[in-house]
């Protein structure tokens, strides 16, 4: 789905430069050579990676509401979690380095997966090295909320049957 | 109706600056680097993303609020990498870690820091 891509960094660019700038060819040039820039860079390090165009098919994009509703609520109740242990007095800390599993096929999967897990308050993805990250919690309920892989499946869905 | 739309916006507004000067809070009262970090991250995301949400109200349907998006959704990639590189390069450099619990013995040794799956 390589044409997908070139299709949405031009959509950004577009989005970005606005339409007001469309009648100034100079500026449409840029935009062509900036999008075909990023696009080529893409296309090398996604060939570096593996290839994982396939998480630009439209059926990945279908899926992603249900993650998004997934994402949100988990990280509005880490949130909520962690405000509650800055603001109580004298609460304290348990903080833990635990070993998960990621199991995503794709290292894309896999990189959403630890980005998830760090963008949640309470929990830091420290490594990722052979499918398992290692994760360091602010205390036991926020380790739970990694460990029980609730996350993991949700990442999981979104990525979608193997074929 | 733009009324209520004046309101969302003013009460996410002040609760997403609430998240911040909560984040802020956090950030001194935790005791670590490592601690800290985490107060850090309810700053990046319901500090950030609740005073984009109300931003996007004052939008509406528009090219402002397709900005906004885009922004809110660099700051979801971004803020992880590089809370991410920052802890790591603690770690790697040897901050320590005050654990009461830890896996890290069970390290699954030396090899390709990249995901196993995947690569062809």
């Amino acid at each position: 789905m390589r044409w997908g891509v070139l299709l949405l960094l031009a959509a950004v660019w577009l989005s970005l430069s606005g339409p007001y700038t469309v009648h100034e060819w100079l500026i449409l040039v840029f935009g062509l050579v900036s999008v075909a820039f990023v696009w080529r860079l893409y296309a090398a390090l996604d060939r570096e990676a593996g290839g994982d165009w396939e998480f630009f098919h439209p059926a990945a994009w279908l899926r992603l509401p249900r993650f998004l509703v997934a994402f949100v609520y988990r990280v509005a109740l880490a949130n909520l979690h962690v405000v509650r242990l800055i603001l109580a007095p004298g609460s304290e800390l348990h903080p833990r380095l635990r070993r998960v599993r990621a199991s995503q096929k794709t290292s894309f999967g896999q990189i959403l997966y630890a980005n998830f897990i760090t963008l949640t308050p309470g929990t830091i993805t420290l490594d990722l090295r052979r499918g398992e990250l290692l994760v360091y919690a602010l205390d036991a309920q926020s380790e739970a909320d990694v460990v029980d892989g609730s996350m993991d499946r949700d990442v999981l869905r979104l990525e979608g049957p193997s074929d | 109706m733009t009324g209520a739309l004046d309101v969302a916006t003013a009460v996410l507004l002040v609760i997403g600056g609430l998240f911040c000067v909560v984040g802020g809070i956090g950030l001194h009262r935790f005791s670590d680097f490592y601690q800290r970090t985490h107060a850090a991250s309810v700053t990046d995301t319901a500090g950030a993303g609740l005073m984009l949400l109300g931003l996007m109200f004052q939008g509406g349907v528009s090219m402002v609020t397709l900005k906004l998006i885009l922004v809110l959704t660099f700051l979801l990639f971004t803020s992880p990498a590089i809370a991410h590189a920052l802890v790591k390069a603690a770690h790697g450099h040897g901050l320590a870690l005050e654990l009461e619990v830890s896996d890290e013995e069970t390290d699954p040794g030396p090899g390709d820091s990249g995901p196993a799956a995947g690569g062809e």
